[in-house]
């Protein structure tokens, strides 16, 4: 977050200067946010330019390997992949941002006001938490998905459904643990109101962890998508969604067109793994420890 | 700097009670039955070790905590049925300073943040009259401009116990608590922060209640002292009475504990048995029985309330004229606990 | 002065910081402790009073270098130990005690078993033995009910009583020529915080200890300390007798903390 220089008068002395060694975590760092915005400029790009009609029958021939033309090959109808590919990345991304921001969002003003108040409200909040999170996340999904059909809106309100809980913990937890904090009491005397304690000193000084959660949540909320859309429930068969390419290039695997999904899965796999090394460096960022 | 008729008390503490269940039915006594009055340009300073309970009395007359039972009064009005946000404005009136310094700054505020926020929910100011406001409070405090764009990591101990002091009267209180305002400072910035809190009170006449366990400032910066054990004030009186003349044996064992920094000075202590008994319902007695050298029979029959043994000076003791006799030969080492 | 357990010389030395850059924190830091004397080593925050002691023990944070110097004890080179020479002194010669006792002993064992596993680690023998060497230490650091107690846990103890049993540990169980106390009654209260330096005083003059007592609190010292070395920024400004220090202090920060001490300069 906000970089702050060093006390250096009172540093000197007493210990040396604790400077956040960032360079141990910038390759990481830099290796899932660069792939991160690579998916990002892909996405954007499809909007503007494919290679092909991604949604176009025909373009080739079916089942075309890996060419010149079709870099990717062509599925059994004949689409271009790679077209297919890059539109299927607004999909993934899009979704996953989307849920993840709804989740932190829902999630942290929930567990702001049940870590900071307590009692009756906190216990309410929280038994509800356990219900949602009785069920495991991919099951939860497939459930609610079937139950209120279809459709990419579904599916993000579905996941970030999924994601709120852990959110909500995170947040009561760090807010419970700073709540008796001197500062919390000290912005309560210069008359603050109890909810402006809790949202305007205590969250922001909650924030690391938090931030850096959404990175796993991200990563899994991917996987998630993939799953449903794999499973043909989530969006519909005909979006090129990787979890719905990965189910239409099945039947290639066994017979040699390994292609079809092939890259998809490489690109859920690329996805996945930069959100959880962005979110690797992130959490040693914001070790607590490390908080001054 | 505002008047008062004379001897006007600001706030008045009635009977002000704490008690914390522990499971089991069972009640902390960290409160039991306090009453003092703050007035203007007066310090009264509560003196105890861990667990007296000093520091609880702050937090409810302020109402961090809520009291069991009792009262606080400030200008003739209680403040425990003001609900949260009545509450916040009676905080123009009853300010608090902190103990450590380090926590009680918000780590992602500056100091020009801190100090704006009380100054932005209780006055209506422009912008300009706010700046005025900040550069008049820093430099009031002995700071200077350049300091209200650090944040408090930037600053030392000290400084950052100056933004402390800055916040609270920043609204101009009449009532300032502190607590254990120099617990956490060097010593050498101890003798500052303790000078810069006198001269605001003479120049703001306002009225402190100094919450400590070092002795040494208490007896420098205190019009009237307030011992407190396990919950209950045991002593009261002007500053030098109590450390020169102190009546109940659990003042006398605590000051003739404190170390002097002078070469040859040779402390006759009056040491009490056994440690601090426990404040989980307490029985009806004396809060030292067990532990009082000068004890009686009827010190551990019935509750020792605070009497008066001149026009100033209470002692919760009846045989408090015995207690110069208690400390005459030292007990053995051994007995020591 | 002629006879010195410790003599620390000309010992400089920094930290490192994660970016490469050395912070130099001690310079030319001197003194020397007088066998069987009490000496105090006083300095406020970031004097270097306790990072000089810790460098004695090898102690130091792994950040630190040392730059020049030496440090003998009983006429070894400390600094030239390796761990196993280290070791060897550490417990058995020279001992230790930290500031937050509860947070020094262990919270799963017993305060018993911790007393007489040290002891086994330094002199072998039964547990049994050890269980009652370690019951009669707590006994000798004026414990009540040493019995029970040594079957306690550290959180049921409060912090005076687990400051003795470290004092029990490093004294007693350990037997040490010189015995380090970092600021031992710090955050203790005034009466226990007197019975604590009563009770290093009567077992230092008993069995012949040297003790270097670092603190900031110059009111423990006056009664109990034989000399006084101080420190500021990481150098020793003046060194001393406790008369000499207190009653004619030479170095100006020597008189500055005095009088703060005292509040004398502040009266207003």
């Amino acid at each position: 977050m906000t970089s702050r220089p060093i006390d250096i008068e009172s540093a000197a002395v007493v210990a040396p200067p604790r400077r956040r060694p960032r360079r141990r975590h910038s390759l990481t760092m830099k290796l899932g946010a660069g792939l991160l915005l690579f998916y990002a400029g892909v996405a954007v790009l499809s909007f503007f330019w494919t290679p092909h009609d991604p949604f176009m029958p025909g373009a080739g021939p079916s089942y075309s390997a890996p060419t010149w033309e079709f870099p990717l090959g062509t599925d059994r109808l004949g689409t271009d992949l790679l077209s297919r590919l890059m539109v299927g990345t607004r999909y993934d991304l899009g979704i996953c941002l989307a849920a993840v921001a709804i989740a932190l969002t829902i999630g942290t003003i929930l567990g702001t006001i049940a870590g900071y108040y307590g009692g009756a409200i906190d216990t309410a909040i929280m038994r509800m938490v356990e219900i949602f999170q009785a069920f495991p996340g991919l099951l939860f999904a497939m459930l609610i998905v079937q139950a209120v059909g279809a459709g990419v809106v579904n599916v993000i309100a579905v996941l970030s459904f999924v994601g709120m809980p852990d959110y909500l913990r995170l947040a009561r937890a760090e807010v419970r643990s700073r709540r008796e904090w001197q500062f919390a009491e000290a912005a309560r005397l210069v008359g603050n109101r109890p909810i402006a304690v809790a949202f305007k000193h205590l969250l922001p000084n909650s924030m690391g962890p938090l931030l850096a959660f959404t990175s796993v949540n991200a990563a899994f909320s991917v996987l998630i998508i993939a799953s449903l859309g794999f499973l043909g429930i989530g969006l519909s068969p005909d979006d090129p969604e990787w979890g719905n390419m990965i189910a239409r290039g099945q039947d290639g695997v066994m017979t040699g067109e390994w292609w079809v999904s092939m890259f998809p899965g490489i690109a859920i796999l690329g996805m996945t793994g930069a959100f959880y090394m962005l979110g690797d460096a992130l959490s040693d960022l914001f070790d607590p420890r490390r908080r001054t | 700097m505002k008047t008062y008729p004379a001897n006007y008390p600001i706030v008045q503490v009635r009977g002000l009670k704490k008690l914390f269940p522990v499971g089991g039915g069972r009640k902390l006594h960290a409160i039991d039955g306090v009453d003092f009055d703050l007035q203007p340009g007066r310090t009264l300073a509560l003196v105890g070790e861990s667990g007296s309970g000093k520091s609880t009395v702050a937090r409810c007359i302020v109402r961090l905590l809520e009291p069991t039972d009792g009262d606080v009064v400030v200008h003739g009005n209680s403040v425990r049925p003001l609900n949260p946000v009545r509450m916040a404005t009676m905080y123009r009136t009853l300010q608090m300073v902190f103990q450590d310094p380090n926590a009680s700054l918000n780590p992602r505020m500056t100091v020009r943040k801190v100090l704006e926020e009380p100054l932005k929910l209780h006055l209506s100011m422009t912008q300009d009259e706010r700046n005025a406001r900040l550069s008049e409070l820093v430099t009031l405090v002995g700071l200077g401009e350049e300091h209200l764009a650090r944040y408090p990591h930037e600053l030392s101990g000290g400084q950052r116990q100056r933004i402390g002091i800055a916040r609270a009267i920043s609204i101009n209180p009449e009532v300032v608590l502190l607590d254990e305002p120099t617990a956490s400072l060097d010593v050498s910035v101890r003798g500052q922060i303790l000078d810069l809190l006198k001269r605001i009170q003479r120049e703001l006449n306002l009225a402190y209640l100094f919450i400590s366990h070092d002795l040494q400032v208490v007896r420098h910066v205190a019009d009237e002292v307030a011992v407190m054990y396990l919950g209950q004030i045991v002593e009261r009186g002007p500053t030098a009475e109590i450390f020169d003349n102190p009546r109940h044996p659990y003042t006398r064992a605590l000051m003739s504990a404190a170390p002097v920094a002078r070469y040859g000075v040779k402390r006759e202590r009056l040491r009490l048995a056994g440690e601090i008994s426990t404040p989980v319902d307490p029985p009806p007695a004396c809060r030292l029985s067990g532990r009082c050298p000068i004890e009686q029979p009827v010190c551990s029959q019935q509750r020792m309330p605070l009497e008066p043994i001149n026009e100033t000076h209470s002692v919760a003791c009846p045989f408090s004229d015995r207690v110069a006799e208690a400390v005459a030969p030292p007990v053995p080492a051994a007995k020591a606990g | 002065m002629s006879d010195a357990i410790l003599e620390i010389e000309n010992f400089s030395g920094g930290f490192m910081s994660p970016a490469g850059e050395y912070n130099q924190v001690l310079h030319d830091v001197g003194y020397c402790l007088p066998r069987g004397a009490m000496t105090a080593v006083v300095g406020e925050t970031g004097s270097g009073k306790s990072i000089t002691a810790l460098a004695v023990l090898g102690l130091q944070a792994p950040t630190f270098r040392h730059r020049t110097g030496s440090i003998r004890f009983d006429g070894t080179e400390m600094l030239n130990l390796d761990a196993r020479g280290l070791r060897d002194i550490r417990g058995s010669r020279i001992s230790m005690v930290f500031q937050d006792a509860r947070a020094a002993l262990n919270p799963v064992f017993s305060i018993g078993r911790q007393l007489a596993d040290t002891w086994m680690l330094h002199n072998g023998g039964s547990r049994a033995a050890a269980m009652d060497k370690a019951v009669d230490a707590l006994r000798q650091v004026h414990i009540p009910e040493p019995e029970r107690r040594a079957r306690q846990y550290p959180h049921e103890f409060s912090g005076g009583m687990a400051q003795r049993a470290m004092i029990a540990m490093a004294a007693l169980i350990c037997t040490p020529e010189l015995l380090i106390l970092d600021e031992p009654t710090t955050g203790l209260d005034v009466t226990t915080q007197a019975d604590i330096m009563e009770l290093i005083v009567d077992l230092a003059q008993s069995r012949g200890l040297t003790v270097c007592l670092i603190t900031h609190d110059l009111g423990v010292v006056a009664e109990t300390c034989d000399h006084v070395v101080v420190m500021n920024k990481g150098c020793v400004v003046e060194t001393g007798t406790t008369e000499q220090i207190f009653t004619a202090p030479q170095d100006a920060y020597t008189r500055k903390l005095l009088a703060a001490s005292l509040l004398t300069e502040y009266s207003a």
